[in-house]
């Protein structure tokens, strides 16, 4: 069956306007960024709830913490860079340290924002916001898994960080409660465990789903939450197979690999391998998503050759 | 002014008020002699104003205290005004004290923002000021600015935001003692013309004495009735009220000796702050 594909801002914005039309704390605001978002609708219909900042991200995040210290939950996103690298110190202060129930939502993230060159990837998100204690990092996988996911980021009571991408995506998950921090079973296997997060669950799905039908035994978790990490699953998993494969697209310093490989550690786990895909510690190449994704092994023939050749 | 008060009457009261506020500051540096006293002291009596006859939390009223450096005057005002219990004003600088060197929401009533990064309570407060319009509350969000932060680009988009969002609710006030921690504003990065920079981002601005307090009051008050954001500029001396040392740079961050701490206790019961 042919997949029906989506494109991920335009359910972000449409998910959080369903929500808005039943809970009025709700507050949109945009830096410039709101129609890129997905929130034509919310704008057209709750435009005292919409609230133009212009181009000035460091005003925006502290700016959604006064909102948030009346009760207001407001709900910020811009291009991902813009709202985590720009504002990081609001970010830390006035989102983190001051507990509040902010939603900061970064889009376009890791390079898929591909053709606009490094100043618009953001491949550090992950360690950077990782590094504010208490803050909730989400990153949703599929439309199914995003519609979840902002539910259950506006249900939470605290600040949350948010990454989701740009092209157009396909369901692979089902439709179902989204739970912050924990990890969806995509496959189940015995010879290696592979942790996707985010955008780059897609590709390592259907990598993996062809190498089933080549007799490879993989388990699959596939991550919506990145903070807090679900250890449980995670362990359970590595226990069973000794070996591990983490798909990210991030910087490979800071990332899910480095996160995962540290609380195995911590956890007294061991591994026979551990390899991460991601990305090196460069300035990220400009040029076509999928081309970019293939010189990273981060297509879905990248990431089967290196399944191989870890269980070669 | 609050209503029905005597004017001289409230004034003296006031006064008092403020010579306690900054007798609780020495009480804090008798158990940790350092602090950002110069600051603290320039700006105690306009705070002393606003959180006795303006401030009211049920109303949707907050302050936000910019230049969180300052906390000292803040820490004192609140337990003047009882919001917390005095005698923890005996363990500032003490491990885990709830009155860090900069303000936590989290460890002590009164507190609204984590203040101490320059540049971000502006924001904060227009976020207070916005969410008070959407729920049609009467509240009025005040923040002080230090003069120094001036400098921060943060505090001119935020100053840009309130007036294109026409934020009449909101109050900035600036602590203008004209010392930062290295020497003179005027110096290190001129912020002046001020009043002509701010006016030309679309704010009514008053100039006036900060620490007069007929003046204090008469700028707040109209404040009050005006239908764009309102900056305040209040002349003050830094360290305002120390024995020696007020009105220069190094009172920014005072390292107090006994002696300095006795002697700044009896000149304060004695003679309070003209």
């Amino acid at each position: 069956m042919a997949l029906e594909y989506f494109d991920p801002r335009k359910v972000f914005g449409n998910s959080v306007y369903e929500l808005a039309k039943d809970n009025e704390d709700i507050v949109v605001i945009s830096a410039d960024s709101g129609g890129s978002s997905g929130f034509a609708d919310f704008m057209k219909e709750f435009p005292e709830r919409y609230v133009e900042c212009g181009i000035m991200e460091q005003f925006a995040v502290g700016f959604s913490s006064g909102l948030a210290t009346q009760g207001k939950i407001p709900v910020f996103c811009a291009i991902a860079p813009f709202v985590t690298l720009r504002p990081y110190e609001m970010f830390r202060n006035d989102i983190g340290y001051m507990r509040q129930n902010a939603k900061i939502v970064g889009r376009n993230s890791g390079i898929t924002y591909s053709d606009l060159g490094s100043t618009h990837h953001s491949l550090e998100d992950f360690a950077i916001i990782s590094m504010i204690p208490e803050v909730v990092v989400l990153a949703p996988q599929d439309p199914n898994e995003i519609k979840g996911a902002v539910k259950a980021m506006i249900e939470y009571k605290g600040p949350v960080y948010m990454r989701i991408g740009n092209p157009p995506i396909p369901n692979i998950l089902p439709d179902e409660e989204f739970v912050i921090g924990k990890a969806k079973q995509l496959n189940q296997g015995e010879q290696l465990t592979v942790i996707s997060v985010g955008t780059a669950t897609e590709n390592a799905y259907f990598a993996v789903q062809e190498l089933n039908a080549e007799g490879y035994s993989i388990d699959h978790l596939g991550l919506g939450t990145v903070v807090p990490l679900d250890e449980e699953a995670i362990i359970n998993s590595v226990k069973k197979t000794g070996k591990i494969l983490t798909v990210e697209e991030h910087y490979e310093k800071g990332g899910i690999g480095s996160q995962i490989s540290d609380m195995l550690m911590l956890n007294g786990v061991q591994v026979e391998k551990f390899q991460k895909i991601a990305v090196p510690h460069e300035y990220a190449t400009s040029g076509p998503y999928k081309d970019i994704l293939a010189k990273y092994q981060l297509d879905k023939e990248g990431i089967k050759n290196k399944i191989k050749n870890i269980l070669i | 002014m609050k209503k029905g008060s005597n004017v001289n009457n409230r004034i003296n009261f006031l006064k008092e008020k403020a010579k306690n506020t900054r007798l609780n500051v020495v009480r804090m540096l008798k158990a940790y002699p350092n602090g950002h006293v110069g600051g603290a002291f320039s700006l105690i009596d306009i705070i002393t104003v606003l959180y006795f006859d303006y401030l009211d939390d049920e109303r949707g009223d907050r302050f936000v205290l910019s230049a969180g450096h300052k906390c000292l005057a803040q820490y004192a005002i609140l337990a003047e005004k009882g919001i917390f219990p005095k005698s923890i004003l005996d363990t500032y600088g003490a491990l885990d004290t709830k009155l860090p060197g900069h303000p936590d929401m989290h460890k002590l009533p009164g507190i609204k923002a984590n203040t101490g990064a320059l540049g971000h309570g502006l924001a904060i407060a227009c976020g207070m000021a916005f969410s008070n319009r959407l729920d049609a509350r009467d509240g009025t969000v005040y923040v002080a600015l230090g003069d120094g932060e001036m400098s921060e680009g943060s505090n001119w988009e935020a100053l840009s935001f309130a007036s294109h969002h026409n934020l009449s609710n909101l109050v900035a006030i600036l602590d203008y003692n004209k010392l930062q921690i290295s020497g003179k504003v005027s110096d290190i990065m001129n912020i002046e013309p001020i009043a002509d920079r701010v006016k030309a981002f679309g704010w009514k601005v008053y100039s006036i004495n900060g620490h007069n307090f007929s003046e204090i009051i008469e700028a707040l008050d109209n404040a009050q009735k005006e239908t764009q954001p309102t900056f305040i500029i209040a002349n003050t001396i830094k360290g305002k009220g120390l024995v020696r040392g007020a009105g220069e740079a190094a009172c920014h961050y005072w390292k107090a000796t006994p002696e300095d701490l006795d002697g700044l206790e009896a000149s304060l019961q004695a003679e309070g702050v003209d």
